[in-house]
């Protein structure tokens, strides 16, 4: 008789890695390493079952701030890379991290398509509204007319909304956090990564050193609407769309919305279609056959 | 007895028949295959017909989406003329009458005597793009590089020029190819990968003759590498700036002056030859300050007559890196090599430092060759002559100007922050130039962010100096350099 496996369980601090953050102090990004953390324990999967793909940026040196298997990849293509690694081994558990230019600029091209192809990814965007590594230009999230180095003037352009374009692409979870909010930035962490198929967080991570003063993490904290609080229907994507239209002027945290009924995802796709077709498959050692003809 | 009626068969017009094969599966007598050749005019293979089974039933005909792909067949045969469309009367009729839109020429405007600035290597070559009337930039944000689109961003708005901080360097060099293919004088600042990201972009822009200036503020890699300086930039810039048939100038400043000059140089060059231009500088003369002496005049550009631009002058203006016939498309090839063959026979450019008595010449370029003047310095106090060859373009490589000297040196010493990029560069050329026995060439190599260092070369240049014991006088390099030089 098989003795019954027990597994073992983490604890946030086993997520956490020996490197420190080379983060300004004060940056929101650690609150947001921290509810990682937090989410991970709470899922309860090793260090060694989980894949960690950032792009580059501030934000994205975060997998290295995890015992998780880290990419701190290419900037724009943390999105494409995750796939690749989730086709490969589709029972690691893949979380895909950056900052908002990051994912809205130079990879914003690749966000409609994983969404559509729905692979079991964890999308998490640290929207600063600003470039944090390059020292503060213009992001695709800026207000328009913000003043930075690169809009003297004020920019003359209509900010990305992550909210309401993940929704449109068609994303079964599209959620938004902050780090003032913790303990509620986690649970959002941990149930994105529960839902299975491509799951969006949005989360308002202040920079102290480049950002706004009311993007700050106090200012957030005293405008925060949790969405708990004002009855959302999380399961109606017509709602969720019409909520996330006051993306930038009300900060709404928790989920916006939930497919009640998950499309299947790629990976179980392509699972299923491999067992329908193992019966008839050639053997691999006879796989030269296939090219052979009769 | 019925009488049957002949049916006209159809025919084919290869040049309008997309191969889709619609025709094919409509056919009840199965008359209609797949073809197997690709058409020269339109690089599509048109099905074949073989129509012994035929009946005439049109159903083909019927199939077939394009308007002219097949037709009855009609006694007459079908002329050459291009079947009439109808819709494009207007365009027709405008290309009859059409202006033939002149170029409107820069004109130099005179600029008063100013004091000289101190700025930094990007500010100095953001300056001159303004000098030389560029007021269009595009850029994305990247470490080093970004100091000279944020002058740029600062200062365009009061010269009614245009910032546009685009969403990617692949979205950069498109707006490049646009704003160039309008004829006017663009560029960008970038620094390794995103200029790795313009690759594609600039090998369409070159395809389509189109002039833009790229500054490269070379850092260090392979992948992400970090923000430190490095030169390894040149194979890409050099050998192959994007796929196919591609060249441009690359030039190689070595102080805040030289980014100003030559960034004005490269606008002019950029519209002389209808190309791109690459400005590649390191990341340590990117953001080092130095005297800056302003020129005596400032540009304003004119108008080529290719430009796409909204009057009916302009309206046949057509920019396309497409040719699908190969013919076409090895003319235009050879059309380009005539243009690079004319860049290598004007435009190499050297500077040459206490080169005339030396018998060992250090070749740098970049910051690397400010360092190496130091050690020339350094070696000659030491009783070593010493002296400098030092490439302003890296392509065109400027043998011509290395070729007199070399047979006096008894070893070259190559110093530069990549993996022998730059003297790949250097071999090359000799090659190129029948050149086959130069004297033994030694090399100073750093990467990864580190600079070569006065020291090293010193040294490297002593032992070089040392393992050679006497002067090359040899006959056949005396001949080679001349001939190179006729
Ligand atoms: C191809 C390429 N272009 C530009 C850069 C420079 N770069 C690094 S991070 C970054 C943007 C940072 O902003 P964001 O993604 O919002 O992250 P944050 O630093 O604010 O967390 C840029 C432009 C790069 N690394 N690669
Ligand atoms: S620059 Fe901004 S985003 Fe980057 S670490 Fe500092 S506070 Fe965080
Ligand atoms: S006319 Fe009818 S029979 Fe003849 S080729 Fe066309 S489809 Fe076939
Ligand atoms: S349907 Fe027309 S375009 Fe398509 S293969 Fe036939 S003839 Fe060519």
């Amino acid at each position: 008789m098989k003795e019954p496996t027990v597994l073992p369980t983490y604890q946030a601090k086993d997520f956490k890695s020996d490197l420190k953050p080379i983060w300004c102090p004060g940056c929101g990004d650690f609150g947001v390493v921290q509810a990682i953390y937090r989410a991970l324990a709470a899922i309860g999967r090793a260090p060694h079952d989980i894949a960690f793909v950032s792009g580059i940026g501030c934000s994205s040196r975060i997998p290295g701030y995890t015992t998780a298997y880290g990419f701190n990849s290419v900037h724009g293509r943390a999105l494409p890379i995750a796939q690749g690694i989730k086709l490969a081994n589709p029972d690691l558990l893949v979380l895909v991290a950056g900052g908002d230019g990051d994912g809205f600029s130079i990879g914003g091209g690749h966000v409609p398509h994983a969404i559509r192809r729905n692979l079991d990814l964890t999308y998490i965007v640290m929207d600063n509204q600003i470039y944090g590594l390059t020292k503060g230009q213009l992001s695709p999230t800026s207000p328009k007319g913000l003043h930075t180095v690169t809009s003297g003037l004020g920019s003359l352009e209509e900010p990305v909304n992550p909210l309401l374009y993940t929704l449109a692409y068609g994303a079964g979870f599209v959620a938004q956090g902050t780090p003032a909010d913790m303990a509620g930035l986690a649970e959002i962490i941990e149930e994105a990564i529960r839902f299975p198929g491509f799951a969006f967080v949005n989360v308002q991570s202040p920079c102290v050193t480049f950002g706004e003063d009311d993007q700050q993490v106090k200012a957030h904290r005293a405008a925060m609407k949790p969405l708990k609080s004002i009855g959302h229907d999380q399961t109606s994507r017509i709602a969720a769309m019409d909520l996330a239209q006051q993306y930038g002027q009300s900060l709404h945290t928790g989920v916006f919305y939930r497919n009640p009924a998950p499309a299947p995802t790629y990976d179980a796709q392509v699972r299923e279609r491999q067992q329908a077709m193992a019966e008839k498959a050639v053997p691999r050692e006879r796989i030269l056959d296939m090219f052979v003809q009769k | 007895m019925a009488q049957t009626r002949e049916r006209p068969k159809p025919v084919l017009h290869p040049d309008f028949c997309k191969g889709c094969g619609r025709c094919i599966e409509s056919c009840p007598k199965h008359c209609i295959e797949a073809g197997t050749e690709i058409d020269g005019a339109t690089g599509l293979i048109p099905v074949q017909l073989r129509l012994d089974s035929c009946n005439g039933c049109s159903l083909c005909l019927e199939a077939c989406p394009e308007p002219y792909g097949l037709d009855h067949e009609s006694p007459e045969p079908r002329s050459s003329e291009p079947p009439h469309i109808p819709g494009t009367e207007n365009l027709v009729a405008i290309a009859a009458k059409r202006r033939v839109a002149e170029t409107i020429p820069d004109v130099r405007v005179p600029m008063p005597a100013l004091r000289p600035l101190v700025v930094k290597g990007t500010y100095a070559s953001a300056i001159g793009a303004l000098l030389a009337g560029c007021r269009h930039f595009f850029g994305y944000p990247i470490t080093p590089s970004t100091d000279g689109a944020e002058l740029m961003a600062k200062l365009l708005p009061e010269l009614e020029g245009h910032f546009v901080q685009a969403v990617s360097e692949v979205a950069t060099i498109n707006h490049m190819y646009g704003t160039g293919g309008a004829g006017l004088r663009c560029m960008t600042f970038t620094s390794s990968p995103g200029f790795s990201l313009m690759l594609e972009g600039l090998s369409y822009m070159i395809g389509a003759e189109i002039p833009g200036v790229v500054v490269d503020v070379m850092r260090a890699g392979p992948g992400l590498g970090n923000i430190g300086p490095e030169q390894g930039d040149i194979k890409i810039a050099c050998r192959g700036p994007g796929h196919g048939t591609t060249q441009t100038l690359v030039y190689a400043p070595a102080t805040p002056q030289e980014m100003l000059d030559l960034t004005m140089l490269a606008f002019d060059k950029a519209f002389e030859y209808r190309n791109p231009v690459l400005v590649a500088c390191d990341g340590y003369l990117g953001q080092i300050t130095g005297r800056v002496d302003l020129p005596s005049y400032m540009v304003k550009p004119g108008l080529p007559d290719w430009a796409v631009w909204g009057d009916a002058a302009h309206r046949p203006n057509l920019h396309t890196s497409i040719l699908l016939n190969e013919a076409d498309q090895e003319a235009h090839n050879v059309k380009l090599l005539a243009k690079y063959a004319q860049m290598i026979d004007r435009e190499q450019r050297a500077d040459l430092y206490e080169t005339d008595d030396a018998d060992v010449l250090i070749v740098a370029a970049n910051t690397p060759a400010r360092t190496a003047k130091g050690a020339v310095a350094v070696l000659r106090k030491q009783g070593i002559k010493a002296g400098l060859f030092r490439p302003i373009t890296l392509w065109p490589f400027p043998i011509r100007a290395l070729a007199p000297v070399l047979p006096r040196m008894k070893a070259v010493v190559v110093v530069e922050a990549s993996n022998g990029q730059l003297e790949d560069e250097l071999r090359l050329a000799l090659s190129h130039a029948d050149l086959h026995a130069p004297p033994p060439i030694t090399n100073v190599r750093h990467y990864g962010g580190i600079m070569p260092q006065m020291n090293e070369i010193v040294a490297c240049a002593r032992a070089a100096h040392e393992a050679t014991p006497s002067r090359r006088t040899r006959e056949t390099e005396a001949e080679a350099a001349a001939r190179v030089l006729s």
